[in-house]
């Protein structure tokens, strides 16, 4: 077995044993990569002179003291491209930051980098995190390692793609509605949308700040509990950045779910979702009851608006968020102009994609005078009403069980001419986000071939429990190895 | 409801070229048709989740300052540590 097929939590122990050292673990993750790029396309940038730099500064530490080391000390993670890292390019995908390398670090890559672990690189995605299948990145496509003519789903596809591959141990991505989950469904590994306000948004190029989460991507709920419980945490660098005490979640792990009541929405499991998706989800579900957990009917009729709403909101909220992109400061300028104005307009209309564009309008036109209160307030009181269901189910049930995508991993191509077709795939998720829940997406099984994602949604900083029923369904199928490319 | 994409181009300070004008207008009038559909809910639109409000932080001086060098950096067009802008003013 080759060191990049093991999990953190295996590599963990494997570091602090000295069974391997953490340059023979990151070259092996960066041979992965280089014989499966080709073909997965999950990498916008490799650091790996930088990569090595660091794990043989961890194996110099690790020969003095290993127990004052971080658990995840020397392993290596692979970075969404809208997280800002110093000295290294961010481009989120785009044209208009092609050239951009940030004066500072987000606020998860200081934690990062004081656990020690390993940067391998940035990792593709939709352009500016719109998207729901990477097919709006700038610079290349990223294919899904289960089959190779499918999108490996968005915006954080590169993240779950590189996971999946074995190109990347762990990863972060992002979560505005859906972005970790639905790739970690259509990749078949694991993937935590925290709380909002859990893990700082300072150093995230912002899409929807009062949407926006980064959160951890793994191929178990182990290595995913550890990478979360390095990001999370109170910043006042973030004033949405909630004050809150956090567990050791790995250390908390526990499979059993006796006395668990999972709530099944009907309005997941109806028209728009795929019958095998559903009976994948829906026999798990029945396993874990068989295991003492109890199962409870429960209601969320807004469902059937939240993928309005949230359009609306998101879009509102990314035309004011891009606006600063304007080829003053930083990022493309375009190269021939005659007045300020002329400079603007180039500059953006030549370094955005059609669907950043598209989205920019959207919420110009919801928030422009006559149409503001038909659609911008309309979609903030059914966010409201959509806050008030969940609440009314977590009086009756602890989590709630639903597939996390209507569909397996479409094909490249497929829904790319119809926006609209294109948004239908997020149904599942965008609740989650405009309620501010934590949801995590769990593998549950295959439908020809293709993985199916769990989703848990829980109350707010119930990340322990969604975490533990997770854990629960990994233990029937087992964690998830790379994928064979 | 038909959309009038020059106009919010305009608003945004973007440029839709003329070729791709039919498809924008298209692609917006689906969109605005699939998210138009949506309830009359009465209420505040505007409340915050008590428990966990924002917090503020205090507004004090040097909380990560950065060189002006490493902050300009990324300026596309730079004369005598200044950001170059076409003329603005008359």
């Amino acid at each position: 077995m080759e060191l990049y097929e093991y999990s953190a939590h295996e590599l963990s122990k494997m570091l602090s044993e000295k069974k391997c050292s953490s340059e023979e673990l990151t070259k092996s993750v960066l041979d992965r990569a280089a014989a499966t790029e080709d073909k997965v396309g999950a990498y916008l940038s490799i650091c790996d002179e930088r990569a090595l730099a660091k794990a043989r500064e961890v194996d110099e530490k690790l020969a003095k003291n290993s127990s004052s080391l971080h658990q995840l000390a020397g392993i290596p993670i692979g970075i969404k491209d809208n997280i800002s890292t110093k000295d290294w390019l961010t481009t989120c995908a785009s044209k208009m930051l092609y050239n951009y390398v940030p004066p500072f670090d987000a606020f998860v890559m200081n934690k990062v980098n004081a656990a020690d672990m390993v940067v391998t690189g940035k990792l593709n995605m939709d352009e500016f995190a719109m998207g729901s299948s990477t097919e709006n990145s700038y610079f290349k496509k990223t294919h899904n390692p289960h089959n190779l003519d499918c999108v490996p789903g968005g915006s954080s596809g590169g993240s779950a793609a590189a996971v999946a591959a074995g190109s990347a141990v762990i990863s972060l991505g992002s979560d505005t509605g859906g972005s970790i989950r639905m790739p970690a469904s259509y990749c078949g590994v694991v993937g935590l949308k925290p709380t909002y306000g859990s893990v700082s948004r300072y150093g995230l190029v912002a899409f929807a700040s009062s949407l926006d989460q980064i959160g951890p991507m793994a191929r178990n709920v182990t290595d995913t509990a550890m990478l979360y419980s390095v990001i999370c945490g109170h910043d006042d660098m973030d004033s949405t950045s909630a004050e809150h005490e956090y567990p050791d979640f790995a250390a908390n792990l526990n499979s059993d779910v006796k006395g668990l009541k999972i709530g099944i929405p009907a309005e997941y499991f109806g028209e728009g979702v795929d019958d095998s998706v559903k009976e994948s989800v829906m026999n798990t579900v029945r396993e874990l009851e068989k295991q003492g957990a109890e199962i409870v009917e429960i209601s969320l009729p807004s469902t059937k608006y939240a993928l309005n709403a949230y359009y609306i909101i998101s879009s509102a909220e990314a035309s004011s968020n891009l606006a600063r992109f304007d080829g003053v400061k930083y990022g493309y300028r375009t190269e021939n102009y005659e007045s300020l104005i002329d400079m603007y307009e180039k500059t953006r209309s030549e370094g955005f994609g059609d669907e950043v564009k598209r989205r920019i309008m959207l919420g110009t036109f919801v928030l422009s005078s006559g149409f503001f209160d038909a659609y911008y307030k309309k979609a903030k009181l059914v966010a409201l009403e959509i806050v008030k269901e969940f609440n009314a189910a977590f009086e009756k049930c602890d989590v709630i069980a639903t597939p996390a995508t209507p569909g397996t991993a479409f094909k490249l191509g497929e829904n790319m001419g119809d926006p609209t077709k294109m948004y239908a795939a997020d149904i599942c998720t965008v609740t989650v986000n405009i309620a501010g829940l934590p949801a995590i997406s769990v593998p549950c099984g295959k439908v020809n071939n293709m993985p199916v994602g769990l989703q848990f949604i829980g109350r707010k900083f119930s990340e322990q429990t969604l975490l533990n029923t997770a854990f629960s369904v990994e233990k029937l199928n087992g964690e998830a190895k790379p994928v064979n490319v | 409801m038909s959309i009038d994409v020059k106009h919010l181009a305009k608003l945004a300070r973007l440029r839709i070229e003329d070729d791709k004008l039919a498809k924008f207008e298209k692609d917006m009038e689906s969109i605005v048709g699939m998210v138009e559909q949506l309830p009359d809910v009465s209420g505040d639109a505007w409340n915050l989740d008590p428990n966990h409000p924002m917090k503020l932080r205090e507004d004090t001086e040097g909380m990560d300052k950065l060189p002006r060098a490493e902050l300009l950096a990324n300026a596309p067009q730079m004369q005598a540590g200044c950001v170059v802008v076409p003329k603005t003013v008359e």
